[in-house]
Formats: structure tokens, C-alpha cells, sequence
């Protein structure tokens, strides 16, 4: 079994042997395309934003009343004749199902999937008392026999091939099995778990949801295993999250409108069973199914009180931001998790598994969004993983030193600036001269770092270029501001050149206030909040949203951070709610701006049908949801746009991510390079300084004759007469 | 919907996840299915919990004259003989292709769980658009309970080896359902 690592050389090393397993990437990988693709089907003709705001807030509503409503589910289970139990920690579940065990001379157990057994690890407290129990969902019987968790939290056994499944199916039966024939491996299960099934003492299940108005249980299933639990055994224990509790059938046939269909692009499960008290059970000495409901609260009910993280309880483990999470993509569910896998693992793992268990684990988000967009009840994923990781920090009360300079240097723009431009000159032995990249890393970076070249800092940054060829314009359409961010500034300033440009030609008067500093990203990502919180507060009163009809974004992520993170980080300070409010009205991204307010036309552009490529950025198209205006503009400003393969998956810079998990950023970018190559584009174009650092870097690295750009620069390229 | 296209969108749905359906005009036409499906699959016997007693009598006939045998409840001996499952079903719905079955009868649980091959009929009335409309009826047999409520979509599956789809783990490897149309 995989132990969670507790530090990061620990981790580090476990991610590098979960990158060395091809056969593990090429199935996550066939499964996140074949996921989409059925995802839309499955979700074709139904409003899915208004059903995904409906269970969310159904669920917030119960989650504040989860002790009555508990107490409303066991009247009405209790008067169907079912024992209701609440344990307060996994040890007490767990303890209380062996007692039942013994209480009933139960010798045997069947049980079918529960994430929530899994939690309390409850089959080695069940073992250890000596009970044999049998999982008999085809997945977890797998992973039982093999004595491992599961890697998913649907597909439990996602990361074994059929060959590994064969070689220990014919083992555990003592006769051959054909290792390509995945039919008879499942007649294999259902041949050697059908005596479990007939002779078993007692059932376990979980539970989907627990109805209070009734009493009800609801599971869902494909195999029939659940079914044949809480059928043939005398007695059945539910092991039920006290999250699962909802007020009515109503809530319940919701959830499971969704839940299929998000985890698998299944219409509907094979088996939906509604159980409400004990039903008629010839096994049993009173001829009544034996039943008891045991609900876990393990920190649910103090968690449910906690204003940030208590919408994490939302979640109906549908296992989607798996699905989408690009680095689970590439190290599989043993590596990004520890009992609850993926962003919501780690998330939970902190609260029901301990910091030790999510000290390393939570640091591995790039912060795509990819799975807040795609979680059916609108929990905001990376946010609450930045959180927990804030709240590990704070606990342990020791930071990483990189923290506090961070902090210290952010807060203080002239000193970060003043650095920036030291670090300009003392780079000037690494430049690769007329080629903008550092010739080699410097030495701190080790060799994991060089699968991109690293641009070098600009000669001059932008704010020092914008003083000396500040264009103005008379009777201008517009006055916008732009933010340029740190990048932009300091790396690529010809970005925000190629702006000026557009902007001249469309008779736009734009400024570039110098009170401007960095957006604060950085500083979240670290869990700095404090620090990002003065840095908006800086940037607010530099931009002077009251100045300007636009304020523009040329770094989807400054943007996305900015129309996200400020109203959370300046929620405590009323005095800047007129600003920030005025702010928002005013940012846009650069192609917004150019197709829905200048509305630039195909005859002011070139027509050189250059072949290009495009990587939409995480923070445009999932942050600002913005996903048709770059498209569209490419098209406008003469350019021949060819669709690329997950042209809206991460490219794994995340930041300071590509710093901490290098060898994770280099596939998920190896990846995507391979698709950009294979549309035969000459240009890949996309909207964010930071992918263009990485997807560039990438393509220098590959020697590619595949150019990468900003769009401001390539549309700018194609204005006529500029 | 009207109800030929509830039908037809049930047929679609349920045809999606390799369900089995045709119509059928009668119940003689019901058992007659059964007792056809069971002899092409080799198998030697039917258990019909909830079929009324002229139906069983019938039914009882029909595999006397193939030699086949109808297992009559209690099924707690019968658990590994079950070949075909006949049984009704409450309601259908046409949204996911859905049968659902008031399960509270231990036998009828058996029957569908642990045959080869489920055989269910609804009348073309019983098929509703979707779980919402039934939300009514289900909550009052929650409400007098004890109560086991089934939705069946398909047969058993299961995708847990390398996401190969797989048809018939633990529970039936086949559902047909007949539906019942009035003439």
C-alpha cells in the first residue's frame, strides 16, 4: 500500500516513480478524453449551471441543519423498525459495526463500495477483529486482493491494466486466465463473490444520500452489488456520512441527475435503490432484515460550521475533478490523495486524515480551475486547496523561507521593482545574446528545471519604454488603463508594445499608471493572503478605476486573480467596495476588449492566413470565461485558425508550480506541445504571458520551427498601416 | 409527451444501455417471451414472484411442455438455480429507460438479483417522462414503509477494468422488458 508522504523529498520521490508508470498516463490519459466527450452527452439538452446552483444551495441549506435533520431521519428510520447510531470519529464507527458484528454472531461480511468505509479504514479494524470481509464491487475486490486503497474515487482500480488484473485473478482462483479477455475476469468475480454473497452473515454498504423526511437510504450501483448486500445477508449496516443527509426525495432525485453523469457520462447508474427501514428478510431469526444506519461525523458537524471550508461537504463524490485535474493525469490517484482523491482529497485529507497526510499532497495544484468547472456543486476547488495549505502553515507555525521574502518583497513595490531591475543587469553572463533566454539555468535550479529555456528579464521593462513613447491621442474613442503584471513588464514588455500599437490604430488613448505593482497572485498561491491583500489595496488605488472606460488585462491570470481574489481578500474592508465594484465594471481582457468593444474589423488586418494554433489559458477560459472572443479575433485579424486537441487543458506552469513539481509541468507540457505539433500550425498563440514563458520555453527546448506568441502581438502584426 | 413517444423514447433510452425491449400485446404474450428467451439461453428454470395465479397456471403450462421449471416461492432454497426472472414493474421511465420496482417482497429482490436474465413488462400507460413525475407515488410508499424501491436501468455492468465496459457482474447479464401496448 501506498504510504501518504508526510514531507517533500518524500513525495517527491513517490511522484517521480508515479511518472516513470506509462501504462498508468496512457489510461488516465484515454480516460480524460473519452470523459469529456460522454460528459457533454450525457449532459446534452439539460441547463446544467441552473441544476448545479440548485443542489449547491440545497445543499448549503442542509449542511446548516444537518443535527436536525439527523434527527429527523432517525425518527423515521427508527420507527421502520432500523437502530440509527452517530459516531463521532472513524474509531467509534468502527467500533460500533464490530460490536453489531458480534452482537449478531456475524462471521462473515460482504460489503459494497463506500468512500466513507474507506475513510475509517474500516475492513482493517473489522480484520483485526476478526471478521472476514469481502468487498465486492469488481474494483475494490481488486485492490483488496492486491492490499491497496483505491486510485479513484469511482474507479477504484483505475491504474491496474488487464494483464495485472489477469495475472492476480488466476491467481487468487489457482487457474489460468486469458490476460486480454476483460469479459471472463468480470465472470470471474461474479462466479468466485456469488458464494460471499449467499453465505454472508452481514452487509455493509454506504449511502448516496439519507432522506430525512423518511428515513430513506439511497445507493446507487452498477454492478448489483450493492443490491445483493443489503438483500441476502440477515443484517445490513450503512455507513453514512452526515453529509449525505438531505431534507427530501426531491433534493435526493436531483443528485442523482447529476451524480452519474458527472462521474462517468453515465445517464443513470444500472441500480438505484431506495431502502427506508427494515424490509422482510428471511435470513434473519425475526424474519425482519436486521438494520442499522451509522452516520460518521469525524469533524462533518464542526466542519459544516466553518465559513470557508464548509462547502466542501458539498461534494457527492462524483470523482470528476479527478477526471479533469491534469496532474492527476500524469501521477494517478496513489500520489494525489490519500484515502479521498484528487482536489477534494486534498482538501478532506487535512480535515479527516490529519495534516501529516496533506502536508505534501496539498502543495499539488496548478490552480488550472479545470476542476472548480467541472464539480456539480459549485465548490471552489483551488481556492479551498490554497486555504488548507495556508491553514498547514499556520499550524505548523513554521513557514517556508521563501515565504517571508516573498511577503516582504511584495509588499513593498519599489523594492520588488528595484530587484527586478538588479536581477536584469546581473543576468546579463547568462543571456543568450539577440535570443532573450537565459543560456543555461542558474545553478540553484537543478536538472529537472530544463525542459523549457527560461527567458531573460528584459533590458528595459515596459513602465521604463511607456515613458519615452507614450502615444497621444486626440479626440480618443476610449481612455483605458492597462495592467500590465509582472511579466509583461519585466519579461515581455513587446506585449504591451504590440498593444500600444492596436490601440493607436483604433484611436484608443491608453495610460500606464506606475503605482501599479504585481496582482498578488504569487502571494495566494504561497497562502500569503495578507500580503496579496495589501497588494490589491496598492493596485486599486494605482489604477484609479474612476479615471478610465477600460482597465485591460493582458495576463488572464493577473485578471482572473484580480476579478476573484480582491473581492475575497478586501471583503473586510468596506472602504475599498465603491473602488473595487468600479474595477469590475472596467477589467477586460485584451481580446474582449478588441472584438466586443472596439469591434475590429477584418479590413483593418492583413489577410496572410497564417496557420495558427491556440492554447486557451486556464484563467481566460475557466477564470474569466472568456472562450469565443480570442477565437474569433484570430479569424478577424486574418489568421487561419486550426483547432487543436484539449486546447483548454493546462500547460503546466501554474507559476511557481513549474518550480516545485518540474518533472509534472514538463509532461503535462510535453503533452501539449505533441497536440500543437500534430495541427501543423506554424504560430501557437495564446493570451498569457505565463503560458507564453512555458509553451515557448517548451517549444525552444524541442527546437521547434512552431513560434509562440501573445495574441496582442500577432493581431498587432496584422494591423494594416500601423 | 404523448404516449407514443414516451414509448419510443423508452425504447431509445433503454436500448442504450443494452436492455432488451420489444412489445408485446398481452400477458400469454408475456409468458410465452419468457419461456422463449429461457430455452434459447439453456436455461432450465423461471421464478415469476408476484405473477397472479391464472398467469402462473399458464406460465406453469407452457414450461411443462418444454420441460422447463418454474420455481415457486419461497426462492431462500432456489438461490443458485434461478435462470430467468419474470417479474412486473411498477412504473417505467422514458427519460433514462428506467424500470421501477417495488421491491419490498424479499422474493421479487432474489428473483431480480440473482437470475441470468431479468424479463420485466410494464404496460405502455405506466411509462412516465421522467423520476420527477413519480416523486408523488414514491414518496407516499416511503412514507408506509418498511419499503425496498428499485430503479433498474440496463443490466448489471461494470467499467472497473481498464474502463472496458462489461455487461452482467452480480446481477442479471440481461434485461428485456416487454412493453404492454393497448390496442
Amino acid at each position: 500500500m501506498t504510504q501518504t508522504a508526510q514531507d517533500m523529498k518524500t513525495y517527491k520521490s513517490q511522484v517521480k516513480a508515479a511518472l516513470g508508470n506509462r501504462f498508468l498516463r496512457k489510461a488516465l490519459d484515454n480516460f480524460a478524453s473519452a470523459y469529456k466527450a460522454s460528459r457533454a452527452k450525457a449532459f446534452e439538452g439539460i441547463d446544467l449551471d441552473a441544476l448545479k446552483g440548485q443542489i449547491a444551495e440545497g445543499k448549503d441549506q442542509a449542511l446548516t441543519q444537518l443535527e436536525r435533520l439527523f434527527l429527523e431521519f432517525k425518527a423515521g428510520a427508527e420507527a421502520a423498525s432500523a437502530i440509527v447510531h452517530l459516531a463521532a470519529t472513524a474509531r467509534e464507527a468502527n467500533e460500533i459495526i464490530a460490536k453489531i458484528g458480534r452482537d449478531n454472531g456475524v462471521k462473515t461480511i460482504v460489503k459494497s463500495k463506500s468512500m466513507t468505509a474507506e475513510e475509517t479504514h474500516l475492513n482493517d479494524h473489522l480484520e483485526e477483529a476478526g471478521f472476514k470481509v469481502t468487498e465486492t464491487d469488481l474494483g475494490e475486490w481488486i485492490i483488496q486482493l492486491r492490499h491497496e486503497g483505491p486510485s479513484h474515487m469511482v474507479m477504484p482500480a483505475i491504474h491496474l491494466s488487464r494483464q495485472q488484473v489477469g495475472t492476480l485473478f488466476s491467481d487468487v482462483t489457482k487457474t489460468p486466465v486469458d490476460l486480454e479477455d476483460i469479459d471472463r475476469m468480470v465472470k470471474v468475480a461474479r462466479k468466485e463473490l456469488r458464494p460471499a454473497f449467499l453465505s454472508a452473515d452481514m452487509g455493509i454498504s454506504g449511502a448516496n444520500m439519507a432522506i430525512a423526511e423518511t428515513g430513506t437510504l439511497g445507493i446507487i450501483s452498477n454492478e448489483g452489488n450493492a443490491r445483493l448486500t443489503t438483500t441476502l445477508p440477515r443484517v445490513h449496516v450503512a455507513l453514512v456520512g452526515l453529509e449525505k443527509l438531505v431534507p427530501d426525495l426531491s433534493a435526493a432525485l436531483r443528485i442523482i441527475k447529476v451524480l452519474p453523469k458527472n462521474a462517468t457520462g453515465q445517464a443513470l447508474t444500472s441500480y438505484v435503490t431506495w431502502i427506508t427501514g427494515a424490509v422482510e428478510c428471511a435470513a434473519s431469526p425475526t424474519g425482519k432484515k436486521i438494520l442499522h444506519i451509522v452516520f460518521l461525523d469525524n469533524g462533518r458537524l464542526e466542519l459544516a460550521q466553518d465559513p470557508v471550508f464548509s462547502e466542501a461537504l458539498r461534494c457527492i463524490r462524483c470523482g470528476a475533478c479527478s477526471n479533469v485535474c491534469p496532474v492527476y493525469g500524469k501521477v494517478g490517484g496513489h500520489t494525489l490523495g490519500h484515502v479521498y482523491i484528487g482536489a477534494i482529497g486534498l482538501i478532506l485529507t487535512y480535515f479527516y486524515h490529519g495534516k501529516d497526510n496533506a502536508r505534501a499532497i496539498v502543495r499539488n495544484c496548478l490552480n488550472c480551475q479545470a476542476c472548480k468547472s467541472v464539480c456539480p456543486v459549485n465548490i471552489d476547488l483551488p481556492f479551498l486547496i490554497k486555504k488548507v495549505y495556508g491553514n498547514i502553515l499556520k499550524d505548523e507555525g513554521t513557514k517556508p523561507a521563501k515565504n517571508a521574502v516573498l511577503s516582504a518583497v511584495m509588499k513593498n513595490r519599489k523594492l520588488f521593482h528595484t530587484m527586478l531591475r538588479m536581477a536584469s543587469v546581473l543576468q546579463k553572463p547568462l543571456v543568450k545574446k539577440d535570443a532573450g533566454v537565459l543560456r543555461h539555468l542558474p545553478f540553484l535550479f537543478g536538472k529537472a528545471h530544463d525542459f523549457r529555456t527560461l527567458p531573460a528579464l528584459a533590458e528595459k521593462p515596459f513602465r521604463d519604454l511607456w515613458l519615452k513613447i507614450r502615444p497621444q491621442i486626440q479626440n480618443p474613442r476610449y481612455r483605458v488603463a492597462l495592467f500590465g503584471g509582472c511579466v509583461v513588464d519585466f519579461v515581455s514588455p513587446e506585449q504591451a508594445l504590440s498593444l500600444a500599437r492596436l490601440l493607436v490604430g483604433h484611436k484608443v488613448q491608453m495610460e500606464y499608471p506606475l503605482g501599479q505593482s504585481c496582482c498578488g497572485l504569487p502571494a495566494m498561491m504561497m497562502a500569503e493572503e495578507q500580503t496579496a491583500a495589501e497588494v490589491a489595496v496598492q493596485n486599486l488605488e494605482a489604477l484609479e478605476p474612476w479615471s478610465y472606460d477600460y482597465i485591460l488585462v493582458l495576463c488572464a491570470s493577473c485578471g482572473s486573480h484580480m476579478k476573484e481574489g480582491y473581492s475575497r481578500l478586501l471583503a473586510g474592508k468596506p472602504e475599498q467596495a465603491e473602488k473595487l465594484r468600479m474595477f469590475y465594471k472596467k477589467l477586460t481582457d485584451f481580446s474582449s476588449f478588441m472584438v466586443n468593444v472596439l469591434k475590429v474589423n477584418p479590413k483593418d488586418f492583413i489577410r496572410n492566413r497564417t496557420k495558427v494554433a491556440y492554447h486557451s489559458p486556464c484563467h481566460l477560459c475557466r477564470g474569466l470565461n472568456v472562450t469565443q472572443e480570442p477565437r474569433e479575433l484570430l479569424k478577424t485579424a486574418g489568421l487561419n485558425y486550426a483547432p487543436c486537441k484539449d486546447e483548454d487543458v493546462c500547460c503546466g506552469f501554474g507559476g511557481s508550480y513549474s518550480l516545485e513539481f518540474p518533472e509534472i509541468s514538463s509532461e503535462i507540457l510535453r503533452q501539449k506541445l505533441d497536440y500543437v505539433e500534430a495541427t501543423g500550425a506554424d504560430v501557437l498563440v495564446t493570451d498569457c504571458p505565463g503560458c507564453v514563458l512555458q509553451l515557448r520555453g517548451g517549444m525552444n527546448k524541442r527546437s521547434s520551427r512552431i513560434q509562440v506568441r501573445h495574441i496582442a502581438e500577432i493581431v498587432a502584426d496584422n494591423l494594416k498601416n500601423p | 409527451m404523448e404516449q407514443n413517444e414516451l414509448i419510443d423514447c423508452m425504447k431509445e433510452k433503454a436500448g442504450l444501455v443494452q436492455a432488451v425491449v420489444s412489445s408485446v400485446g398481452c400477458m400469454e404474450d408475456v409468458l410465452r417471451h419468457a419461456v422463449d428467451v429461457t430455452l434459447v439461453q439453456g436455461g432450465k428454470t423461471i421464478a415469476a414472484p408476484g405473477l397472479g395465479p391464472e398467469n402462473l397456471q399458464t406460465l406453469e403450462e407452457l414450461c411443462k411442455a418444454e420441460g422447463l421449471m418454474v420455481l415457486r416461492p419461497p426462492l431462500g432454497p432456489h438461490l443458485s438455480e434461478i435462470h430467468t426472472a419474470l417479474t412486473g414493474a411498477d412504473w417505467a421511465i422514458a427519460e433514462t429507460g428506467t424500470l421501477v420496482l417495488d421491491s419490498n417482497s424479499e422474493d421479487l429482490r432474489i428473483a431480480t438479483m440473482l437470475s441470468e436474465t431479468h424479463i420485466a413488462w410494464i404496460p405502455a400507460s405506466r411509462i412516465v417522462p421522467d423520476a420527477v413525475t413519480l416523486s408523488a407515488w414514491l414518496v407516499d410508499k416511503m412514507k408506509s414503509p418498511p419499503g425496498y424501491m428499485s430503479f433498474i436501468t440496463g443490466a448489471s455492468r461494470t467499467a472497473d477494468i481498464e474502463r472496458v465496459l462489461a455487461i452482467g457482474v452480480h446481477g442479471p447479464q440481461e434485461l428485456h422488458i416487454l412493453i404492454m401496448e393497448e390496442t
